[in-house]
């Protein structure tokens, strides 16, 4: 272990907060009896103690990212097990294993990603998989639905394409310099691949009528154009920027005036003019985040939780009710928080610099449409907050991303399996000396 | 809401608030940690010329005279993106990507290069020197 005393503070305090939050329920909730909270905080405890346990065996230099996933997840758990009614069962339980298959999919994600230069060289794997993931769509899913049915399991195959397409923007300097000359150009094959790849996404999201994630993925790829693939630092031309920012609003302007039916009637939709229709959802939700406050109506005394989509699509909205403002805020600004991490301590190589931009750029922007989309600022997409919303594929995925961002706090720099090799100056050879013959006098 | 249970919310608020400000720190401590590491792992190694030296911190530095570079040398001798330095297995290698001057290492003219402790790079007119990183006292 690197640091022993921040290990076994983040310990002492994830578990102090965790069990602050559980007195609340204990004290505030609405529960039929006793053992439903208790069995919540069992579990929530359990969970606990057994990832810090875990993560013991698992060598890192910083384990921050780790502490703050276990600190969402169980947070994210005993809110969706006290939305309507404390209790632990049925949905609870169901969202308690994808939590606990976020935390694994955090270590395989961790374990993928911090040997980037392997990472670099398995590049067409990357593209292999997202054009892999993009046949799935296409012959499985969708503008029929989203989901592939697989037994009690449906899987959503355009969130795994996420982290896929962050890694495939993520791109070293040394990549960016390859540069080819076709015609009077000289071009970077990559970039043309990586263009036409969210071109390709962006057609696939139009068709599926998915288009709630296409700013997630538009997100990824600006983060990734402006970090890396256009000049080393970013620091673009004038010329580039006018023109860049011109041909976006010109291509968002087009969007709008040709966006399909449904995305116009949200467009325009004034929520209070049809409160029992199309504004439904959204007017109970800002309903619900007035009547909870500051301090919100105690954690299973919402009635939010009789409107559809309230443990995902208007979360936010939710825990407002239950929880209150203040403690909806604090949710938000320690996932801010986990996507800080990269800006205290930055990574140490371009590849894993973008490729923590590209997560955060995602989370980001779902978060924001959520919570803009729960207060009726922009129109409803039906997001998910990472890790606080129910969901099976958003969480996998979600937790992979997280292992991506902590791969890059702890790469592998060494990959030659040997001691490193500093650079010293190997030892002069010396001319050999013979003996010198004096001459006889 | 009562005030017991107001107070009751408040701790929680608070708890979570102190976790997090906890955690904050941990990630600032372990900023020290991943410094040592990359320290071990480089050699700790900065490029130095007269009056002036360069921090080599991340494993791709671009050394030119466009701004964007991350060595920046404000001479017309010196290509917009001259050459490129690399870490891999622990040891640094120069490349010259398109110069139009070239790079020498030790007075000789080359494409790709090792680098080792003292070497003299010639960029330009600018005469650099791969070296130990020394404190500023």
């Amino acid at each position: 272990m690197y640091n022993p005393l921040s290990y076994v503070l983040s310990c002492l305090f994830v578990l102090i907060a965790h069990a602050a939050m559980l007195a609340n329920v204990f004290i505030n909730g609405n529960y039929e009896s006793v053992t439903d909270p208790a069995i919540l905080a069992g579990a929530v405890l359990l969970l606990d103690v057994a990832y810090f346990t875990a993560l013991l065996f698992f060598k890192q230099t910083s384990y921050t990212i780790d502490f703050l996933l276990v600190l969402v997840l169980n947070m994210s758990v005993i809110f969706q097990s006290s939305f309507g009614q404390v209790k632990f069962d049925g949905d609870a339980i169901k969202h308690y294993i994808t939590a606990i298959t976020a935390l694994i999919a955090c270590r395989i994600g961790f374990f993928a990603c911090r040997n980037y230069k392997s990472l670099q060289n398995k590049r067409k794997f990357i593209y292999i998989a997202i054009g892999v993931c993009i046949v799935l769509i296409l012959t499985l899913t969708g503008s029929r639905s989203m989901w592939i049915q697989i037994g009690p399991i449906s899987l959503q195959p355009s969130e795994f394409i996420k982290p896929l397409f962050i890694l495939a923007c993520a791109t070293s300097v040394a990549e960016q310099q390859k540069k080819h000359k076709v015609l009077l150009f000289n071009v970077v094959y990559e970039n043309i691949a990586l263009f036409g790849l969210m071109a390709v996404i962006c057609l696939l999201q139009w068709w599926c009528a998915d288009l709630g994630s296409l700013p997630t993925f538009m997100a990824i790829y600006i983060s990734g154009f402006l970090l890396r693939i256009c000049y080393p630092k970013a620091k673009l031309s004038k010329k580039t920027y006018i023109t860049a920012a011109v041909s976006l609003l010109v291509v968002a302007v087009i969007a709008f005036k040709f966006a399909p039916a449904y995305v116009q009637e949200r467009l325009h939709a004034d929520i209070w003019s049809d409160t029992n229709g199309s504004g439904y959802q959204q007017s109970q939700a800002l309903i619900a985040i007035a009547d909870g406050g500051w301090t919100g109506k105690g954690p299973g005394n919402g009635f939010l939780c009789n409107v559809a989509a309230h443990e995902n699509d208007i979360v936010f909205a939710t825990v407002c009710e239950e929880w209150g403002l203040l403690y909806a805020l604090m949710m938000i600004f320690v996932i801010l928080i986990m996507l800080a991490v990269p800006l205290i301590n930055p990574p140490r190589s371009y590849y894993h610099a973008t490729m923590s931009a590209g997560v955060c750029a995602a989370f980001t922007v779902q978060m924001a449409l959520n919570i803009f989309g729960s207060c009726n600022m922009i129109p409803f997409t039906g997001v998910t907050i990472p890790f606080i919303s129910a969901g099976g594929s958003s969480m996998m995925v979600s937790g992979f991303m997280i292992g991506m961002l902590a791969a890059a706090q702890s790469p592998i720099l060494d990959n030659t399996g040997g001691q490193p090799r500093t650079a010293q100056r190997p030892p002069v050879k010396q001319p050999n000396k013979r003996p010198v013959r004096r001459k006889a006098v | 809401m009562g005030s017991t249970e107001l107070i009751l919310c408040a701790v929680t608020v608070a708890a979570l608030d102190i976790c997090a400000m906890v955690l904050l720190l941990c990630a600032y401590t372990d900023k020290s940690a991943s410094k040592k590491y990359w320290k071990h792992f480089t050699g700790d190694m900065e490029l130095a010329e007269q009056g002036c030296a360069y921090p080599l911190g991340c494993d791709e530095v671009i050394i030119g005279r466009h701004a964007s570079a991350d060595i920046r040398i404000p001479d017309l001798s010196v290509s917009r993106y001259h050459a490129l330095m690399t870490v891999n297995g622990g040891a640094w290698t120069i490349t010259d990507i398109g110069s139009k001057s070239g790079i020498y290492i030790n007075g000789n003219l080359t494409k790709e290069a090792i680098l080792r402790e003292n070497d003299i790079i010639n960029i330009g007119s600018h005469r650099l020197v791969f070296r130990k990183r020394r404190d500023k006292k």
